[in-house]
């Protein structure tokens, strides 16, 4: 046995010096960023709707002072539109509805020289460059006999800015440019009781087939919300996670525990072959969890190993299923299988460990006395293993936490589903990162009352220690 | 003269009861030894039959995968059909590629940041050393890869989402901790005396770091960045939540998995367990160095 407990480390220099906060910064810096930073996120995710809250404005500008505030859905009646340009060209909110407006050069019926803008529904574009970018066009004929047969060309591409000049229907222009302006409303709607009436612009609206009413499709404002928390509670599959993760737990973590320390015992015996049989206890320690689950559902498929060797026996005469949703406890058994399978060495190697640090004086004190294995085991061994234990059982308590790909293997995913599928099942299958959010900040809130206890424990073993 | 001759006589008396209790004794002993070695057996067939079972699906043709009952003895008939299947099945090259570079990536940047703050934790006494170790171990005992959810969104508004060093990232902030502990047992375990001797015969702190503590750390820095390369060849939930096109091989047949037939699953999962057993055999050595530090 070559293996030893690292001794703790022993504090050499004890005069104040810079270079350790140095060499500690960069680890707290990445930490920061991709643990405190994502922490931090995901609570906001599940409790903060950053769209809850649309504010309207007195004019058909962002800039504009705001007029009130309507929640999201509230359902609005449209009462006057008008296009405006957006704030930065090209920051436009999925779903706006926009006008693309013409810089036009051309000359007016008495041959002046006219430069301005026109709407896109009243130019046609008739020559391209070779990205497609409109060069030329004609203007449109006005259609109807009360129609104004010349075409009003603004300053601004605006439709209320100064009027530069006139064009006739079907003159030529020339193109130089285009701007895309985002269409605004003025809408009015209930808060509670108040009617509310302002501008907002049309992306943040869902504007229903008349073209009069809407309702407020995503707020500009965040606010605090327990929607995606009660969506997650009231979804069917919550309940069945919860128990499942809790279930497993309590069936893994007892048997896993029992195994180690008797590894441990077997390691500790000094056996032949012992560091041979060591590296075997500890090949579950590297194996992938989705390639164990796989493993283990070779053996329980229907046409796999358990069915095989039964049948070789003579003991069935069919191979029988057992991984479908009839049969729900054998999905629970073989997880359970895989999960000692796989997660037993962590606890054996932290057992072991623990094992090392009890003087080999009090083992073999118990043995000169002429205690069997047993009273030595409940007596001496597992009050002195006890910190070790502790430690081991927490640890365990938050892996268990994280089963995934185990179940994903032996389930499907569905029939069987614990925590962090579901958190994977909302973000992946139903897109719903709110509701995923919420899982993981629930998976970390049970971690956290864990790790809390884990470190007080490890403090008041410190303390014992000194 | 009395006093000396009473124990010689009483042993004389004694001695054929303790010569029956000495061979009770190794009877019993004998039958512990061998009750041990059963034991011993046992558990080990418990750990490798699965892999047994695996491997001698993986090495032989798709037939006999799907065949029933299926034969206990391994290999037959012995064949790569069942793994070239898998490796030409769609995005099993590319995601093996991934894995690699993911890997590798978050092995360097692992090892670059955790190996400073080892060095800290095990040589320098300063203000705030209790603190750093608890928040490091707390971080360790949390599930981090919950946190590729609200990862995803900020990769997403940074515009890093589905690529391979994103992902690289993530992983790095899952291996850190446990990096740092172990790198920092590493250096515990090199005396500081050999340190100091360097100094007084004349080296600078920086040749001593190089010349003495280097070469003996180095091996064990070397098994914890082999560790930390198959916590992330392993790791699926961050993969599979912060990857759409560049996926990794883990990730790659947890969702095909449903759709896939069975050869593909079984040489997916023997193809996944193979580089991990071997690296836990090359780093076994160290294991128990790594692990008693970071129990504690």
């Amino acid at each position: 046995m070559t293996t030893q407990v690292a001794a703790s480390p022993k504090p050499r220099r004890p005069q104040r010096q810079w270079a350790p906060y140095l060499l500690i910064l960069p680890s707290l810096i990445y930490l920061a960023i991709f643990f405190a930073w994502p922490m931090v996120r995901a609570v906001r995710l599940a409790v903060w709707n950053e769209t809850a809250l649309l504010t309207l404005r007195e004019e058909a500008s962002a800039d504009s002072s705001p007029a009130g505030a309507l929640p999201q859905g509230a359902q609005v009646i449209l009462l006057d539109r008008q296009s405006n340009l957006a704030a930065d060209g090209g920051s436009l909110r999925t779903g706006a509805l926009t006008e693309t407006w013409y810089r036009v050069q051309g000359n007016d019926p008495d041959g002046n020289a006219v430069d301005g803008w026109a709407s896109e529904s009243r130019i046609r574009v008739r020559r391209t460059d070779e990205q497609g970018a409109p060069t030329g066009g004609t203007v449109r004929p006005r259609i109807g006999a009360s129609a104004d047969p010349l075409t009003s060309i603004f300053a601004e591409p605006n439709e209320r800015s100064q009027v530069v000049g006139r064009l006739a229907a079907s003159a030529g222009v020339q193109i130089p440019e285009q701007a895309i302006l985002e269409v605004w409303f003025l809408i009015q709607g209930e808060d509670g009781a108040e009617t509310v009436a302002g501008w907002a612009p049309s992306g943040n609206l869902q504007i229903y087939s008349s073209g009069e009413i809407g309702r407020i499709d995503q707020g500009d404002t965040g606010q605090f919300t327990m929607a995606y928390i009660q969506r997650m509670v009231n979804d069917r599959f919550f309940k069945p996670a919860m128990i499942t993760t809790f279930l497993l737990m309590v069936l893994i973590i007892p048997v896993q525990f029992v195994l180690a320390i008797i590894m441990a015992l077997i390691i500790q015996s000094q056996i032949r072959f012992n560091t041979w049989f060591l590296a075997v206890f500890a090949i579950p320690l590297a194996a992938s969890d989705l390639a164990v689950g796989i493993v283990w559902y070779s053996i329980f498929t229907q046409g796999g190993y358990l069915n095989s060797i039964l049948q070789t026996l003579g003991l069935i005469q069919f191979p029988q299923p057992y991984l479908t949703a009839d049969t729900r406890y054998w999905i629970i058994i073989a997880i359970w299988l895989a999960e000692v399978w796989r997660a037993t060495a962590i606890v054996m190697v932290i057992v072991v460990s623990g094992l090392q640090a009890i003087s080999q004086e009090v083992l073999e004190a118990g043995e000169v006395f002429g205690a069997g294995l047993w009273d030595r085991l409940r007596h001496i061994i597992l009050p002195l293993l006890k910190p070790s234990l502790q430690v081991a059982l927490i640890l365990r308590t938050i892996l268990a936490l994280q089963v995934f790909a185990v179940v994903i293997a032996l389930s499907g995913g569905d029939v069987v589903t614990v925590l962090a599928n579901e958190t994977y099942r909302q973000y992946y299958t139903l897109r719903n990162m709110n509701v995923a959010a919420a899982y993981s900040v629930l998976i970390l809130l049970i971690s956290m009352v864990s790790a809390i206890i884990y470190l007080r424990m490890v403090r008041s073993n410190e303390e014992a220690a000194a | 003269m009395t006093s000396s001759a009473a124990p010689s006589q009483s042993i004389a008396q004694v001695s054929p009861e303790m010569a029956r209790l000495r061979a009770r004794a190794r009877r019993r002993l004998l039958l512990g030894r061998a009750f041990i070695y059963l034991a011993a057996i046992l558990l080990s067939l418990w750990v490798l039959a699965p892999l047994w079972f695996i491997a001698s699906m993986a090495l032989t043709t798709p037939a006999e995968v799907r065949s029933y009952p299926k034969g206990v003895l391994p290999f037959i008939p012995f064949s790569f059909e069942t793994m070239r299947f898998f490796l030409q099945s769609r995005g099993i090259i590319p995601g093996l590629i991934n894995s690699i570079v993911v890997a590798v990536i978050t092995l360097a940047l692992s090892t670059l940041i955790a190996a400073p703050a080892g060095y800290a934790i095990s040589r320098y006494r300063y203000r705030g050393r209790d603190a750093y170790r608890l928040s490091i171990l707390a971080v360790r005992a949390f599930p981090v890869v919950i946190l590729a959810i609200p990862l995803a969104v900020i990769f997403i508004s940074v515009g890093i989402f589905d690529q391979v060093y994103s992902l690289a990232l993530m992983h790095t902030a899952l291996t850190l901790p446990t990096t740092v502990l172990v790198i920092g047992s590493v250096f515990a375990s090199i005396p500081y005396e050999l340190e100091e001797a360097a100094k007084v015969f004349g080296c600078t702190p920086v040749q001593a770091f190089r010349r003495v503590v280097l070469p003996l750390v180095l091996p064990g820095i070397a098994a914890a960045a082999i560790f930390t390369f198959v916590m992330s060849w392993n790791e699926v939930f961050a993969a599979v939540v912060l990857t759409v096109q560049n996926r990794t091989l883990p990730a790659q047949v947890l969702v095909s998995l449903q759709q896939s037939p069975e050869p593909y699953k079984f040489a997916g999962a023997f193809f996944l367990l193979l580089p991990s057993v071997i690296f836990i055999f090359i780093i076994r050595k160290y294991l128990f160095n790594m692990w008693g530090q970071i129990s504690k």
